[in-house]
């Protein structure tokens, strides 16, 4: 008894650890909703069935223990039992018969109805995990317009969206449990993920997938926003970068354009085009560095640019062996680029 | 009784099986309504305003503005051809692939070598034609490194007085043609962006027109129209961007609706993509006087990897026609819209005088396009007059007449993940840049091409200004047949091969064709050759020091006897694995060329030679 | 068989295991000993009656580490190298698995000309790499002529290319390319 009041408290403790920014049981999505439901049902029906099993066990052991002080046992045959038993056990069976189909059939529908949500997305992002970063790009429909934007997925509430996923090097996978389950990203193969969030909210992905050194460092910033704030936010993404103002982001602009930076990083309007790193144009309009190692603020910016291997040791991002003016320029016109 | 019976039975038998067969026939001609029939013997005939009558020089590599490639000399022919013989040669001490034709203006001949550029200007008028003046541009020699196919030229242009040509590294230079000064050098394309320039100028209306190469390293693709007296630019017009910087204005008239539209340089690319989106001018230009337009085609867009811009990718892989004057857009006709396969547009175009079903003549453009398709065009506005595939296409589906668009087959579509086999024709296309020739007298186009097949995979290709923006890994070989290269006779009347000859490795050279009727082609293991422009048959041949990937040439000497030119030279891209050292262990290498040409570098070397053949006097 | 010689197998494969742990020492950036890239390391060349310059010591921790080799191998990807070197076949650059170095086989000469650039079209990375990323490409790029232990290098690549496995190349010897051809 104290054993099992230490481990619900202890359950307890656990749970209350959970945030709403992470969790399967918020059902912030119809996948996710449609899930939390299932789970539910699955919760309801299998507790109701552990409960009347442990009760029928209960009852089974006060009765032995009755019966073998009052049954007696007349030319080897029980009498008294017999005719309660069998009804019992025909409705025991009647009721994991009626169990097991409803489960199935509430699972069924879940599925069918997940599969209907899919069937006409209105936005088409793609997902490409690397190690260990995730790049997101949108293709506007009607247009060939793309956005290509690292770390973070923005959604408008109400609109279904159809995530492709796909991966540079090795298998990674995406967990956005506010918002639906996992689905893996393989190299050279493509899959996908329907979202159709339902509350506007910011919520954390993960790679949930095993994928090397820096696993835990793979965060996905998720923000599920109203139709306008999103058209906002994509009118805001559209726009070329930001020119630099005065002479340090200056200096921090000539030093990203030409130099190592623009070996990976693209900042959209400059001669920077690479793609092998993720896009800075509106770097500084996220929320976290590198994947959610690290809160976007000015220290950890610098602390990043001056050392990556520090803060994300195994990092594809070298430590570029900087002046500490030039760390200074190079994070001033970073923190330009909303 | 009898046999009048039998009579009467065999007579309407016969009428009976003439009628069938007319009928047919008659179907037969319904069922191809975009097709002529050349039965009526209405040839096509060279644009009259755009190619005069013949002087005997040769002052520009297409011969003509109509590009015609077509001699009107005629004492060699196909009786007395066998009696040619080396008249004189002249070694350029060069190693890379020798692409451009002599000149010969007077009594003068002009070679261009390839990088680094020397031109030498030969005196004719004496005995073994020995060097007047030589002028040496010495061009950077860091522009190799961003040269995708070989450090090449493809020629010069005599105009009045004057030599112009490009330079590897992105200069148009002005030479004095007496005294071989330099008279004026403009910079005109940055190799530190992977610009480099590789195609022969135009003149004409006292413009240079130049355009840059580099579709293969993320270049933005113009068209420049220099001052010919001055070297100062006129107008630049591109091929992506705002219809501001593609010269597209009010009176920009685009044959089908899939080309019209507000700044479709920008639209048709996803985000930025378009500044880095090749469509470079590296190819042919053509030049009506009559109507001051200017054709060319543009290249492939950047990178090869599809994925990473879908859209249209306007306007790359098409034909422009441009005012000469202000460089304005009149039309443009996108032939491989979103290519996926490395399908230039920057053929020859041949301007001709089509014979329309109504005996009317049609101001036309003839152009065997890399993507395996003929095209005959109107000229004045772009529109389709008919289309026919001149070699093995299963990349594509066809043509839609209505429409005009190239249809796909998306099953050959390259994809993240997935390798595609067999495609044809492969990246250098069914024709890569060497020049046909066009002959009036037999109505034929004289197409030196390639039957190359590939498998492709894409990649992401990533940017950096000079570096190669490809995203591909390609592997080619030969096509159905197992010839690597074909010559191939074409009606572009009928839209029909008239005649081919399978050739063992891929054509790298030009054709020139003469009213002697004897046509010339030379081949990658260095054989000269001249068929009977009739029916293809092998004359005579000349087995030169190297590969020829060369444009041959005719003129007429100062002692009024006909001459055929030809340099030698292998290289290029079909010849890089022999120019470059490469291994060919890799089968990716050179863009994927190599395994196509595994054996060139047991069959022959590289040096740079010019070769003038002649009768026996 | 008997346990002993059960137990003697499991020792000996054991040590064999362990005597190839050095090859896939993990270089984290930042923190390995970078030897500098030296310009003179540049082509063979005459260095009247002295003998050339001896390969620094700490490039030795670059060459056969498969994981300077495997990273020198997505560098050689990232940074476009392979569109003019192939998978080692060349291009619009020469071959990099046969036996012609133009300007030298040696690490320390690879690293200087990736450093560097050279005049014939190479270009220079110097600013748009660091130092530990070059010694990384340059370590690459002895493998594809086969001069490094097989055990560091990959058995296979995830591309189409069906060059030989770079196991399997035979060890080029180191040529100078002929002068013509620079």
């Amino acid at each position: 008894m104290i054993r099992r009041g230490a481990f619900l408290a202890g359950a307890a403790a656990v749970l209350s650890g959970c945030n709403r920014y992470q969790t399967s049981l918020g059902g912030e999505a119809a996948e996710s909703a449609n899930f939390l439901r299932l789970f539910w049902t699955f919760m309801a029906v299998c507790t109701l069935m552990y409960v009347l099993l442990v009760g029928g066990m209960l009852i089974a052991l006060w009765r032995s223990r009755k019966a073998r002080e009052a049954l007696v046992v007349e030319n080897g045959r029980h009498h008294a039992s017999a005719p309660i038993l069998r009804p019992l056990l025909i409705g025991w069976a009647a009721l994991i018969l009626v169990g097991l189909s409803a489960l199935a059939i509430a699972s069924f529908v879940t599925d069918r109805s997940n599969a209907a949500n899919a069937s006409h997305p209105k936005l088409v992002v793609t997902v490409t995990a690397n190690q260990w970063w995730w790049d997101v790009q949108y293709s506007l429909q009607g247009t060939t317009t793309a956005l290509r934007t690292a770390n973070e997925l923005h959604l408008p509430v109400g609109v279904p969206a159809e995530v492709i996923l796909e991966s540079n090097d090795v298998i990674h996978s995406l967990w956005i449990p506010n918002l639906a389950g996992k689905q893996d990203l393989i190299p050279g193969r493509v899959n996908d993920l329907q979202l159709w969030p339902k509350k506007t909210g910011l919520y954390r992905g993960q790679c949930a997938e095993f994928c090397g050194l820096q696993h835990a460092h793979m965060a996905l910033d998720v923000t599920v926003e109203s139709k306008t704030d999103f058209a906002r936010w994509l009118t805001a993404q559209k726009r070329p970068a930001f020119a630099p103002q005065g002479p340090v982001e200056t200096a921090g602009y000539r030093y990203v354009t030409s130099r190592a930076c623009a070996s990976c990083h693209t900042v959209s309007g400059t001669q920077a085009g690479g793609t092998v790193g993720p896009d800075l144009t509106h770097f500084a309009s996220r929320r976290s560095i590198a994947a959610g190692t690290r809160p976007m603020d000015r220290g950890n910016l610098t602390a990043w640019v001056a050392d990556p291997q520090g803060l994300k040791p195994g990092t594809n991002m070298p430590k570029i062996p900087m002046r500490r003016d030039e760390v200074r320029a190079v994070v001033a016109y970073l923190e330009r680029l909303k | 009784m009898r046999r009048i019976v039998a009579g009467i039975i065999a007579v309407a038998a016969i009428v009976l099986i003439v009628a069938a067969i007319l009928w047919t026939q008659r179907v037969n001609r319904s069922d191809t309504t975009t097709r002529y029939a050349a039965a009526g013997g209405a040839k096509a005939v060279p644009a009259a305003a755009a190619s005069p009558a013949d002087d005997g020089n040769w002052t520009m590599p297409g011969k003509d503005y109509a590009s015609t490639r077509f001699s009107a000399l005629n004492q060699i022919n196909p009786a007395n051809v066998a009696k040619l013989g080396v008249a004189f040669t002249f070694s350029t001490g060069t190693t890379e692939g020798f692409e451009a034709p002599p000149l010969v203006v007077g009594d003068t001949m002009y070679v261009v070598a390839p990088w680094p550029n020397n031109v030498f200007a030969l005196d004719l008028t004496r005995p073994g034609a020995p060097l007047k003046w030589e002028y040496r541009p010495k061009p950077a020699a860091a522009a190799k490194g961003v040269a995708c196919c070989g450090p090449v030229n493809r020629g010069a242009f005599y105009s009045d007085g004057k030599l112009f040509l490009n330079l590897l590294d992105g200069h148009t230079v002005a030479v004095d043609a007496a005294t071989g000064n330099e008279v004026w050098r403009t910079k005109v394309a940055d190799i530190q962006k992977g610009e480099t320039i590789t195609m022969a100028p135009l003149v004409a209306e006292g413009k240079v027109l130049v355009g840059n190469s580099g579709g293969e390293m993320g270049v933005r693709g113009r068209l420049t129209a220099l001052d010919a007296g001055s070297g100062k630019i006129a107008w630049t017009g591109y091929t992506t961007g705002p219809d501001k910087d593609v010269l597209i204005g009010p009176g920009y008239r685009p044959p089908y609706p899939m080309d019209a539209g507000k700044d479709l340089g920008v639209t048709t690319w996803p985000g930025e993509t378009w500044k880095t989106g090749g469509g470079s001018v590296w190819g042919w230009l053509s030049y009506d006087p009559q109507l001051r337009l200017v054709y060319y085609g543009t290249s492939n867009p950047g990178p090869w990897n599809p994925e990473q811009r879908p859209g249209d990718n306007k306007f790359t892989s098409g034909v422009f026609a441009r005012d000469i004057g202000t460089g304005q857009v009149r039309w443009f006709y996108q032939s491989t819209p979103h290519d996926l396969y490395d399908h230039d547009d920057i053929n020859e175009i041949v301007l001709v005088d089509w014979p329309a079903k109504n005996g009317q003549r049609i101001p036309a453009l003839i152009r065997p396009d890399r993507n395996g398709f003929f095209y005959v065009q109107d000229r004045r506005n772009g529109r389709l007059l008919s289309v026919a595939p001149y070699s093995f296409v299963n990349a594509y589906k066809g043509v839609d007449m209505k429409s005009g668009r190239l249809i796909p087959a998306p099953a050959m579509e390259p994809a993240k993940g997935r390798v595609v086999r067999n495609i044809c024709p492969a990246a250098p296309g069914a024709k890569d840049w060497n020049p046909s020739a066009f002959s009036p007298q037999t109505g034929l186009m004289y197409i030196p091409h390639i039957n190359l097949c590939m498998d492709m995979g894409v990649q992401n290709a990533n940017y950096i200004p000079g570096t190669p923006f490809v995203g591909a890994d390609v592997k080619m070989y030969a096509g159905p047949g197992g010839n690597r290269g074909v010559f191939t006779a074409w009606d572009p009347v009928a839209q029909r091969k008239v005649f081919e000859i399978k050739e063992d490795l891929p054509l790298w050279s030009g054709a020139l064709a003469t009213a002697g009727g004897v046509v010339f082609y030379g081949t990658m293991d260095g054989w000269f050759k001249a068929i009977d422009a009739r029916n293809g048959k092998l004359l005579w041949q000349f087995k030169t020091a190297s590969g020829i990937i060369g444009q041959p040439i005719s003129y007429r000497g100062p002692d009024g006897r006909q001459y055929i030119a030809i340099a030698s030279g292998v290289g290029g891209w079909a010849g890089a694995v022999v120019t470059m050292d490469l291994d060919p262990r890799d089968p990716t290498s050179a863009l994927g060329f190599t395994n196509a040409v595994k054996d060139l570098k047991k069959r022959i070397a590289a040096g740079g030679m010019v070769y003038v053949f002649a009768l026996p006097q | 068989m008997s346990s002993r010689f059960r137990n003697s197998f499991a020792a000996c494969a054991m040590l064999a295991l362990l005597c190839s742990c050095g090859r896939e020492r993990r270089q984290e950036s930042g923190k390995t000993d970078v030897p500098p890239i030296v310009k003179s390391a540049s082509p063979d060349t005459v260095f009247l009656g002295s003998s050339p310059p001896p390969v620094d010591r700490r490039a030795a921790a670059f060459e056969g580490n498969a994981d300077a080799i495997a990273k020198g191998q997505q560098l050689f990807l990232w940074m476009n190298c392979v569109g003019c070197h192939g998978r080692g076949g060349g291009g619009m650059g020469p071959a990099l698995m046969d036996d012609q170095w133009r300007y030298g086989g040696r690490i320390d000469q690879i690293a200087s000309t990736i450093a560097e650039g050279r005049p014939n079209g190479m270009p220079s990375w110097r600013a748009k790499l660091t130092d530990e990323q070059i010694w990384q490409l340059a370590a690459y790029v002895r493998t594809l002529s086969g001069q490094v232990r097989k055990d560091a290098v990959g058995a296979r690549t995830d591309t189409m290319s069906n060059t030989p496995p770079q196991t399997q190349i035979p060890p080029e010897p180191v040529k100078p390319a002929d002068s013509a051809r620079q």
